[in-house]
């Protein structure tokens, strides 16, 4: 199969794009050489454009045609391509189509194949790069187009222009191989970003961080990898003199950090902006902001989703790990719980409330036998009083069932639990669990008083039966 | 004649069949009967409350208001049951009042890995005007996070100082997302507006029962009020067995 090549380029947008436009790429002509480098590994940055080798390809993509789609589809930009049997000669009916000088003129999304009907020796010498130096002698020679150049004994031509032009115009016919600093696909995603105007407020920072997230993107389905941590980065205006700040989030070098994590590794963009929009509201800037810098930190493969094949077991919504990671942004951590169970006779530490983001995912959750205990439990039990040795809790307290005996944590020597358990009725919450604490009686009866209630004993309020 | 005819066709059509009335949208209902519900509903578990809930349980996708007197907590009861068979997705917790106790939650059905917690953070001590208003809103915001999330199945959230507006806020995002949806709100709140399709007043009566007062259901209203045995079998058995040695536990020291 021919080789065949084609020639991208971006053109500059003059109005800036709104903000949160998909298009708000940092550096687009980037974006679109990691799009082109799933497509083929031969790919080029040359005079201010893209070129690329498609011929092996083609077949396993669908086709020239399918190929193009997906390398321009959604549209990074206005651009323009052209096509030929090498890169030269693509990217010479490129500039001919519309040259660099030209008043640049913005497209409505999408493309068009420019010039492919120039025949390659009616190019202009300006649109090759070799030539452009030369211009004003080779005009003179009455040189205009590639063909007329070609035709000028080779000797000559080496010894006038220099070693060069003959290469360049050997690559251009297909007579050299054509080799160029291929572009490689970065391991690492670090790209930086200059602001248009000074931002004092971290909240405003997002509209930046929202274009770094974009090209992040990009990178991301590139490598077919999702986001782990990242970490945004900003430098503080050194003129000021508190630019040397310090806090969480500045360390008195000038540069302020903060790093996103997300539990799975994830593509997902609206839902890394939701997460920087909430740690950016905690983050108070001692001084302007003119550079921002993103950098993943740890990424991973991505395994393709695995939908429903039944459409109705799909529920609206989005995911558990997004909503709980969101969520822990705002409150913090250490708010959102998950529960796990223990064997365990002191109730207290029958049930543990972990941080979900903690948690351990190999807890085994046994189904305890918990029929006769409390629903709720008090976090910490609460002194009831007591009068006529009876306890009080808002009125006097009915003993109904007990005492259930507990004796437990003598092994941890410090404070062992030494507790008669009974189900009382108030009059206004219903059936309550309360015990006696057998440590706290009498000094005769310490630890080995007769069943709870004697006078003196200290009672607690540990549960309510709801 | 032809004024007769019109008259008769009319005087017909006033005293409408009762059979025309069943086809019309089960958002309208006779003001005798139960709303037929037009949304899934889940059992309660009780057959008493199933018979005087539309639709025969609690209402899946609509916001349920439950109310008593401040500090008095007897939702379990009523939740634990209908929470047990809702699904095997995540019950979210929003700002409980005590620690949900998971062994006794488990044995009424309630797994632990569906149990989420979220806390609210202790507002900090020099609270402005301007954050007060922020804390309060932040229970809302994780309440209304919950019920967008997809494999949630039940939410339930202890506000006491919700306003309306705002649970209406939470009812739309409920039946937007076909979610259970329980608020827990002080007996004050009884008098005030609410966008609730389902209030209920509890309170634990003196004779072991767990007195429900239905504020407002699709339907007519009802007199009386509910009254559901409060305990579950084990422990009930307990007390029975307490109470068959004579004397009260009390008297035995």
């Amino acid at each position: 199969m021919p080789p065949h090549w084609l020639a991208l380029r971006l053109h500059p947008v003059q109005a800036p794009v709104a903000d949160g436009a998909p298009s708000a790429l940092t550096d687009p002509l980037t974006a679109l050489a990691w799009r082109a480098l799933q497509l083929t590994p031969w790919v080029a940055e040359l005079d201010g454009a893209l070129v690329l080798e498609i011929s092996a390809s083609e077949r396993l993509f669908g086709g020239r045609n399918a190929l193009l789609h997906t390398l321009l589809m959604p549209a990074l930009g206005p651009l323009s391509c052209a096509q030929g049997p090498t890169g030269l000669v693509a990217l010479g009916r490129l500039w001919t189509a519309n040259p660099p000088t030209a008043a640049q003129h913005t497209m409505a999304e999408g493309f068009c194949m420019q010039g492919d009907a120039l025949p390659v020796d009616a190019l202009p010498l300006a649109a090759l790069a070799a030539a452009r130096a030369h211009l004003p002698t080779l005009e003179r020679l009455g040189c205009r187009t590639w063909g007329q150049v070609r035709a000028l004994p080779r000797a000559g031509l080496a010894r006038r222009f220099g070693a060069d032009l003959l290469t360049a115009l050997d690559r251009a016919y297909g007579l050299q191989p054509e080799v160029y600093p291929w572009l490689r696909l970065p391991e690492v995603f670090d790209a930086p970003l200059e602001l248009a105007a000074q931002v004092e407020s971290a909240s405003a920072l997002l509209f930046g961080a929202r274009r770094l997230l974009a090209q992040l993107l990009e990178w991301l389905r590139a490598r077919q990898r999702g986001v782990l941590v990242l970490e945004l980065r900003w430098e503080l205006d050194a003129r000021r003199s508190n630019a040397l700040h310090l806090d969480a989030h500045h360390d008195a070098s000038g540069y302020g950090r903060l790093e996103l994590r997300t539990a799975q590794a994830t593509q997902d963009l609206r839902h890394l902006e939701r997460l920087l929009a909430e740690q950016l509201a905690r983050v108070v800037l001692p001084a302007p902001v003119l550079y921002l810098r993103l950098r993943t930190l740890v990424t991973q493969p991505l395994s393709g989703e695995s939908h429903s094949l039944l459409v109705d077991e799909v529920r609206s919504g989005d995911s558990l790990h997004h909503m709980l990671e969101r969520v822990a942004a705002r409150l913090g951590p250490a708010q959102v719980l998950c529960a796990s169970t223990e064997a365990e006779h002191r109730p207290e530490r029958m049930q543990h409330w972990q941080p979900w983001s903690a948690r351990d995912q190999a807890v085994q959750y046994r189904e305890e036998k918990g029929a006769l205990y409390p629903t709720w439990l008090l976090a910490t039990p609460q002194s009831l009083q007591v009068q006529q040795a009876q306890p009080h809790f808002h009125g006097p307290l009915v003993l109904l069932a007990g005492p259930q005996r507990l004796e437990a944590g003598w092994l941890e020597g410090e404070n062992p639990a030494l507790r008669d358990y009974f189900v009382a009725r108030s009059q206004c919450h219903g059936l309550l669990w309360i015990y006696c604490d057998r440590l706290e009686g009498k000094d005769g009866q310490r630890g080995t008083g007769g069943v709870g209630g004697t006078d003196g004993a200290q009672w607690y309020l540990h549960g309510v039966f709801a | 004649m032809v004024a007769q005819q019109a008259f008769a066709a009319f005087s017909d059509a006033s005293v409408p069949d009762v059979d025309a009335l069943d086809g019309l949208h089960a958002d309208v209902w006779r003001a005798h009967a139960l709303a037929l519900a037009p949304q899934r509903t889940v059992a309660t578990g009780d057959a008493l409350l199933d018979q005087h809930l539309p639709g025969g349980g609690w209402p899946v996708g609509a916001l349920t208001e439950l109310l008593q007197a401040p500090g008095v907590h007897n939702e379990w009861r009523l939740l634990a049951p209908a929470l047990a068979r809702c699904g095997t997705g995540p019950v979210v917790l929003v700002a409980p009042p005590h620690l949900p106790f998971v062994p006794a939650l488990c044995a009424q059905g309630l797994a632990a890995q569906r149990l989420l917690w979220f806390k609210l953070p202790l507002p900090a001590r020099s609270a402005k005007a301007g954050a007060a208003s922020g804390a309060s809103a932040t229970p809302l915001w994780a309440t209304e996070q919950a019920l967008r999330c997809a494999p949630v199945d039940a939410v339930l959230a202890w506000l006491p100082q919700a306003r309306t507006e705002q649970l209406r806020r939470l009812h739309l995002a409920a039946a937007e997302h076909h979610k259970l949806l329980f608020v827990m709100r002080s007996d004050q709140a009884r008098q005030d507006a609410s966008p609730a399709v389902l209030r209920l007043q509890l309170s634990a009566d003196a004779d072991a029962t767990l007195c429900v007062e239905l504020l407002k259901r699709r339907g007519p209203p009802l007199a009386q009020s509910l009254h559901l045995a409060a305990r579950t079998s084990a422990l009930r058995q307990l007390l029975a067995a307490s109470s068959a040695l004579q004397q009260p536990a009390w008297a035995l020291r």
